[in-house]
């Protein structure tokens, strides 16, 4: 309850699951990439990825660095 | 990593490398590593291209000198995209991998054409059994 509460310095990103020991896959890392990837290129939500926040975040970022080198569609 | 017009790469690998090379070190940077990472299709087109070269570098640049090199990176007709990341550390396998590319007698077969299609990567496939079990005609009717 207290990481729900406690408040961080601006501009960190610290991740409510403590437990949390997924890998997010590096921006290069396409195969991996592309599980994370709709049928219309569009990004699975945390629903559906099973990452918590902090790791979500690092897996969009992957994405829109692959998408901007042309690595990956914008839409499929 | 910085992409790079297949056209550049097509008249010679190695200048073109060293193209991305000398805009480094024009602005101050500290040339790591840089090696070729791969030649493939785009996932959109580029500035008219659906085919171009990517190379992966490793360097060390101060924050006053990055957005200098960002803007020539930007202007540069021969540089399609480039990505400038921070990182803590060099990848062990990126020395390995840029050292086996300095190596003498290495060289890149030269880029298709940009329709050619997606050149396919060979897969390990199951091997096929020689002998097929077939279900004997008699037995079905026997069946029925």
């Amino acid at each position: 309850m207290s990481s729900f509460t406690e408040r961080r310095p601006k501009g960190t990103i610290v991740s409510k699951d403590k437990n949390c020991k997924q890998v997010v896959p590096n921006y290069k890392d396409l195969e991996h990439l592309r599980k994370f990837l709709s049928a219309h290129a569009q990004i699975v939500s945390r629903k559906r990825s099973g990452y918590c926040s902090q790791c979500q975040k690092q897996l969009k970022l992957a994405i829109k660095h692959a998408r901007h080198i042309g690595l990956l569609p914008f839409v499929g | 990593m910085f992409l790079l017009d297949n056209q550049v790469v097509r008249e010679d690998w190695k200048s073109a490398k060293g193209l991305v090379a000398e805009t480094l070190q024009k602005h101050g940077a500290k040339l790591r590593t840089l090696r070729r990472w791969d030649e493939r299709k785009l996932a959109y087109p580029m500035s008219g291209r659906k085919r171009a070269t990517y190379f992966l570098g490793y360097f060390e640049i101060g924050v006053a000198e990055l957005p200098a090199l960002r803007r020539e990176l930007d202007l540069s007709e021969k540089v399609l995209r480039h990505l400038i990341l921070g990182c803590e550390a060099v990848p062990e396998t990126e020395n390995e991998l840029a050292a086996a590319e300095l190596a003498e007698g290495f060289t890149i077969p030269a880029p298709p054409p940009d329709d050619a299609p997606e050149p396919k990567r060979e897969e390990e496939r199951p091997a096929f059994e020689d002998t097929i079990e077939v279900p004997d005609l008699n037995d079905l009717e026997e069946i029925r």
